[in-house]
């Protein structure tokens, strides 16, 4: 059983059982240095070995300044030592916690300077549902949650006509153009202002929390928009960002998250004011509707003129129930006065000279007009007049033996 | 003293604030009518608004010392 031939750190090719083993006549075996051995064991081990997957327990996660992570993957009878690079690193979405079952994938070698056998690896996933992800935005909820950003009376009510709706996304994607297309039809009057940043891959996070505050800082906005079109968990991942959600939080004016999926809740939706399904769910419910608005205006119009109408009538009544009052105070007054006339008149009738000639007095009268009130005026054969209701009566005294009342 | 151009959103605001005076109790006729010819306004001058049917883009940049300009954009921001 000899150890197959193999090359030497000088290139030459070597058969151990040749050159190096005890050979019958003594001559001492040719040695390898160090360097030589570890380089010989690690082009074997990677040649034998290509990139695979391995699954195991995470354990001792050390993450270096350097950005380097080091921790060992094991399982019941066996362990190796592992390391992430700082530049792999950067992608995790979160750090695996100890004792986590994780896959890994990445190669097997051996570090030379210290002779060293470990795995190098690529990429982590970890087993759980959702792996990592679900653990990385777990992890930020609870924080969020606990600072109070997550509650529901933090949201505040959308503007029902907004002037101006600023919209964070990027340039070229399908979400501004359905966001804009929206608008158009809607409410075309409104001032769109665009901040533009990249919504995925390495800087999305920290560009669109830059876009989204000169959003708030620009004063000129009413309502922000942030959002995205589909993508895979991966592709969404900067909406999980929590500079993002600070940024979303620290809005002076109400966020709409937009995150077009139809997988899960991102946490830049469940920090913003109003949670939207699409770019274009967005749209709508920013803006008012061009023809909803026509017709409450025609609404508003006939109820400020039947108002008015109303205070209108409402005057007329009450200038006509004046006029019936008044009226029917008049009345009342001369039909008083009239009793009253017509009370005085039968007294007056009862005190008058002609009231008592109608109820049978006479008045005898000489030629001149004047009464003959006593019977020494009167001398036989004089003429007098008797005054009766309706004339004069032509008479002469006949006699003067008058008799005298009283004696 | 002049105000500001009133905002869309004013406008429905007092609208809405109109329309209750006027459907509510107590009101003396001239003041009706002063909220009739307010509201009327408002109305027209909203009409007025809905008609404009050129969408407006702009774009937000960052101004020296913290402010926020704007230029204009066109439909198709590449």
């Amino acid at each position: 059983m000899s150890p197959r031939p193999f090359r030497d750190a000088r290139g030459a090719r070597r058969a151990p059982g040749a050159a190096g083993a005890w050979s019958a006549g003594g001559a001492r075996p040719e040695a390898y240095t160090v360097a030589a051995v570890n380089a010989m064991a690690k082009e074997m081990l990677e040649t034998a070995l290509p990139p695979l997957w391995v699954q195991g327990e995470v354990t001792g996660w050390k993450r270096h300044t350097s950005g380097h992570c080091y921790f060992g993957l094991r399982d019941r009878s066996a362990q190796i030592r592992c390391v992430l690079f700082r530049s792999d690193a950067q992608r995790l979405p979160a750090e695996p916690e100890e004792g986590m079952e994780v896959r890994a994938l990445g190669r097997v070698t051996l570090y030379e300077a210290r002779g060293e056998y470990q795995f190098v690896a690529r990429e982590i996933e970890g087993m759980g549902a959702g792996g990592l992800w679900r653990i990385a935005f777990e992890r930020l909820y609870r924080k969020l949650d606990a600072e109070g950003l997550l509650a529901p009376e933090r949201k505040r009510p959308l503007p029902r006509h907004p002037a101006a709706v600023a919209v964070v996304t990027s340039p070229v994607g399908a979400a501004l153009q359905d966001i804009l297309r929206v608008i158009s039809v809607r409410a075309p009057w409104t001032r769109v202002l665009l901040s533009p940043a990249r919504v995925q891959g390495d800087g999305a996070p920290s560009d669109l929390a830059r876009a989204i505050r000169l959003a708030g800082r620009s004063g000129l906005a009413d309502v922000i928009i942030v959002g995205r079109g589909g993508g895979s968990t991966e592709d969404l991942w900067a909406f999980n960002d929590e500079v993002v959600a600070r940024a979303i939080a620290s809005s002076p004016v109400p966020v709409i998250s937009a995150v077009g999926h139809e997988i899960d809740t991102t946490i830049a939706d469940l920090v913003a004011d109003l949670r939207a399904a699409t770019p274009s769910a967005a749209a709508e419910r920013a803006v008012p509707d061009r023809a909803a608005m026509a017709r409450e205006l025609s609404t508003a119009e006939d109820r400020v003129r039947s108002g008015l109408a109303r205070w209108v009538l409402k005057r007329r009544d009450r200038i006509e129930n004046a006029r019936n009052a008044l009226t029917r105070s008049v009345r009342r007054t001369s039909r008083r006065r009239k009793e009253l006339l017509s009370q005085y008149g039968e007294k007056l009738d009862a005190l008058s000279p002609l009231g008592a000639l109608r109820r049978g007095f006479a008045v005898p009268l000489d030629r001149s007009g004047r009464i003959l009130r006593s019977i020494d005026a009167f001398e036989a054969g004089d003429t007098f007049g008797l005054r009766v209701a309706d004339g004069t009566v032509p008479c002469r005294v006949e006699d003067t033996d008058l008799a005298r009342e009283n004696g | 003293m002049t105000d500001p151009p009133l905002t869309l959103e004013r406008r429905m605001e007092r609208l809405d604030a109109i329309v209750a005076k006027l459907e509510s109790e107590g009101l003396e006729l001239d003041d009706a009518l002063a909220l009739f010819e307010e509201g009327v306004s408002h109305i027209r001058e909203v009409e007025r608004m809905l008609q404009d049917a050129d969408l407006r883009i702009e774009r937000l940049i960052a101004g020296p010392g913290g402010t926020v300009e704007t230029e204009p954009v066109s439909r198709d921001p590449g």
